[in-house]
């Protein structure tokens, strides 16, 4: 399966099984084949889990695991489409736009068998509302959580906020007991209660964690795997050594250059490439000279062969970019091409800025990201050609990150997932001054795409709000203050006895849906 | 002897103090913020600061340097800033791979040269010495994390004789987990052992006091054990030393390439992340590592030679 866009038959098959409860729907999937139930399922991954307190993380290492513990009041669907009912069952807006109403599922238990309630829901997302905590921003909209009985939470936005249902199934937003069952959030995060399909069994910090069914998992006969176990493995070719050994089943994020190796391999390891919602970019500095001229940014994109970049370091495996939205949003603005592979465009570009002769420059790689080190070589032979000279400056991945943050380069690199299917969170992320990374480590400041965004964001007609978004990315291609270089997929190997994998484009593995064959 | 330990441990003082010192002001000097790297991009400036006072950040970094040494001096390393765990809990789970694959390593080391050595300086000049020179040219020519791949393919993806790579669970997991990563660390040191090994023997067989024990109608085995490999094991110590101390640092590479969560990867993904005390704490580990080596180094030389011996 190639990365495709959104609406592929295979994707839409997943999402129904994601959402499904029952296995009989679930054999649909694969016809000749009945989930069983057992298994010790090992997957390994380059980073390490830091906490399992859900307000807590910002790394999808911790993230992902979080979400196998916790249950929250939304899902997304697999396809990142929509939301389904987890915890809630339905959810309504009041006529005025500003209050949600939330019934939750009776029945729902945490692992210390303390009952599931409104109480926790409250709890819950008031902690990720702290300003100390990393995905505030999440909840800015909410104005207040009442309530009315246990099993009813309503939830007041200081404005009609339509990205709402989508911020109910973020892993921020996931449950856990009022006041902690009591703990100190330190060693809450140690020692997690939960309602979702795992729970932590056993814990070696930066080494592996091991999470067992959880018995009381409220979707009946569900998960369908005993235990799983994370490890830490930091060399790609030793994950992929080690599920073609059979020592583990899932591995996160092969190389993409050893993918057709291990499609080649014997028939033991199957691939998978998942569409997600990554999408890289060239970021450029528009606040230093001569970065801060559009033509001087229209030339350097227009002299970018982004199929080459495919080619090159994603081995085919990806889609070269057009909008600054991932397809797999229904924000994508399919029309918008960017700025097609043309050295004559470019050098036309060029000659109406005001260094029409080029100039020197930097851009920055991070060091031990050999991707990163053939995308700047490529990119520097090739703007070599209108004059532009540029130096590749390789830091340390900490200090590139914050030279990014800070403003402190020229051209670099950066990327963007999204963690909520509504588009609020990425259209902001990279439209936006004040959306988190400063437009993608831009700089670029423009008000009216700040109008339309904030104007879509209150309302709810999803046509209405598209218009806008596809005017946010007309606007912004226009202006090109970064260049979107490719849409990623996401690549897993795992060991041809694993069923029913199927990561969704938020990244959620999904895991209480797969199941092992002997 | 204890006067000498006596010594020897005083020596260790200003080793830690320059050391801690060292990493210390190198990883408070060296851009990225701890806080920006681990909350991330859309984290407000009211999450970093709360996170960098959690921490200790916002104080004055000589403060941070007397709280750093101070918490050393009584033997308190401090708590991991990613983890949340104190850093003594962690080096228990990283220092025992790490022991163990030197400790394995230098075993091996010691079984295959010594044989080897031995056999070359008998057949001086003949189809093994030119035979274990030219695989000794290989050997030192061969990156490590290469000989480890190669022999992950062999033996374990092919013969299913081992382990592809991890640690286990128990000790016979540990060791079986272990025989591939410590032979691939062997066959770095393997080289240089033989060579240095193989002169020493020659030297010492073309020596005044195997002359005189062969005179004596000493039998060759007895030559050959009590007086030639007695002397040139002097020489191979020397040559152990300095490279398994070497290797210390060096377990990076290997640990990496087999996955083994030992000190090297956990100094790694330290820096990475500017967890600062994970970092001092390695390099203060792995300072102490290299010396133990040289302090064992030099017990066995007394008991290899009276001359040195200690009193």
């Amino acid at each position: 399966m190639k990365a495709s866009p959104i609406g592929s038959c295979l994707l839409g098959l997943a999402a129904g099984v994601a959402m499904s409860v029952s296995p009989l729907a679930f054999s649909a999937a694969s016809a000749q084949d009945t989930p069983v139930r057992g298994g010790n399922l090992v997957m390994l991954r380059a980073e390490q889990l830091r906490t399992l307190l859900p307000s807590q993380p910002t790394d999808n290492a911790s993230i992902w695991v979080i979400e196998e513990v916790f249950d929250t009041l939304l899902l997304p669907k697999a396809d990142g489409t929509g939301v389904v009912p987890d915890l809630a069952t339905s959810w309504t807006q009041s006529s005025n736009g500003l209050e949600w109403t939330f019934h939750l599922r009776h029945g729902v238990t945490f692992t210390n068998g303390q009952p599931l309630t409104s109480k926790d829901v409250k709890f819950s997302i008031e902690q990720t509302a702290k300003p100390s905590s990393p995905f505030a921003f999440i909840d800015a909209s909410i104005a207040k959580i009442t309530t009315p009985d246990p099993y009813t939470v309503v939830i007041t936005t200081k404005k009609p906020f339509a990205p709402l249902p989508s911020d109910m199934a973020i892993f921020a937003n996931s449950i856990v007991p009022y006041n902690y069952a009591g703990m100190k959030p330190a060693d809450f995060a140690k020692h997690p209660i939960g309602s979702g399909p795992f729970m932590l069994k056993s814990w070696t910090p930066g080494v592996e964690a091991t999470f067992d069914r959880n018995p009381h998992y409220w979707r009946k006969g569900l998960p369908y795997l005993n235990s799983i176990t994370f490890k830490t493995v930091a060399d790609s070719n030793t994950r992929a050594n080690e599920v073609q050994g059979g020592q583990a089943q899932i591995d996160e994020f092969p190389a993409y250059s050893s993918i057709s190796a291990l499609q080649n391999s014997g028939g033991s390891v199957k691939v998978g490439t998942f569409p997600s919602s990554r999408v890289d970019f060239l970021s450029i500095n528009n606040t230093k000279k001569p970065f801060d001229n559009v033509d001087v940014r229209r030339a350097i994109a227009s002299a970018i062969n982004k199929n080459t970049l495919v080619k090159v370091v994603l081995f085919g495996h990806g889609t070269p970019a057009g909008a600054y939205m991932s397809p797999s949003s229904w924000s994508f603005d399919k029309s918008i091409k960017g700025y097609p592979y043309d050295m004559k465009a470019a050098k036309a570009y060029l000659k109406k800025s005001p260094v029409p002769n080029g100039f020197s420059g930097t851009i920055m790689v991070a060091s031990g990201n050999s991707d990163q080190q053939t995308m700047a070589q490529i990119i520097q032979a090739s703007v070599a050609k209108l004059g532009i000279k540029l130096t590749i400056q390789t830091l340390d991945p900490s200090a590139a990150y914050e030279a990014l943050q800070n403003g402190n380069y020229e051209i670099g690199f950066g990327y963007d997932t999204t963690d909520i299917v509504d588009p609020d969170e990425i259209i902001r992320f990279v439209g936006s001054y004040e959306g988190g990374s400063h437009s993608l480590y831009s700089f670029y400041k423009n008000k009216q795409i700040d109008e339309w965004i904030n104007k879509a964001a209150m309302l709810n007609d999803q046509a209405a709000r598209q218009k806008l978004y596809f005017k946010v990315e007309e606007q912004w291609n226009k202006d090109s203050p970064d260049v979107p270089l490719f849409y990623t997929p996401e690549v897993y190997a795992y060991s041809g006895n694993v069923h029913g994998f199927h990561p969704f484009v938020t990244g959620n593995y999904g895991l209480v849906n797969v199941w092992m064959s002997k | 002897m204890l006067r000498f330990l006596t010594r020897r441990m005083l020596l260790l003082v200003p080793v830690v103090l320059g050391v801690a010192t060292l990493t210390f002001m190198l990883m408070h000097m060296a851009p990225g913020d701890p806080a920006r790297t681990y909350l991330g991009d859309r984290a407000n400036p009211a999450a970093i600061a709360a996170l960098r006072h959690e921490w200790g950040l916002d104080q004055p970094l000589w403060r941070q340097y007397l709280n750093f040494m101070g918490g050393l001096a009584v033997g308190d390393l401090g708590r991991s800033m990613f983890f949340h765990d104190r850093i003594i809990t962690l080096l228990a789970i990283r220092l025992p791979p790490t022991l163990w694959l030197m400790a394995m390593a230098t075993l091996f080391s010691i079984v295959i040269s010594v044989p080897l050595a031995t056999w070359m300086a008998v057949s001086r000049g003949g189809a093994v010495d030119a035979g274990v020179r030219s695989f000794n040219a290989i050997a030192q020519g061969t990156p490590l994390f290469f000989t480890g791949a190669v022999l992950i393919a062999i033996f374990s993806l092919n013969l299913h004789w081992f382990p592809v790579a991890g640690y286990g669970n128990t000790v016979s997991q540990h060791i079986a987990s272990l025989i591939l990563p410590s032979l691939s660390v062997a066959l770095v040191i393997v080289p240089f052992l033989i060579r240095g090994l193989r002169g020493a023997l020659m030297d010492a067989l073309n020596s005044e006091y195997v002359n005189f024990a062969k005179a004596k109608g000493l039998n060759r085995r007895a030559i050959w054990i009590n007086y030639a490999l007695k002397n040139a094991s002097i020489t191979g110590i020397s040559i152990l030393g300095i490279q398994v101390g070497y290797l210390a640092g060096g377990s990076l590479v290997i640990e990496n390439v087999f996955a083994i969560p030992g000190m090297g990867t956990f100094l790694m993904k330290g820096i990475l992340n500017r967890d600062f005390p994970v970092v001092q704490a390695s390099a203060l580990v792995f300072a102490l590592l290299v010396i133990f080596i040289y302090l064992l180094t030099d017990i066995a030389y007394g008991l290899f030679d009276p001359r040195v011996r200690l009193k």
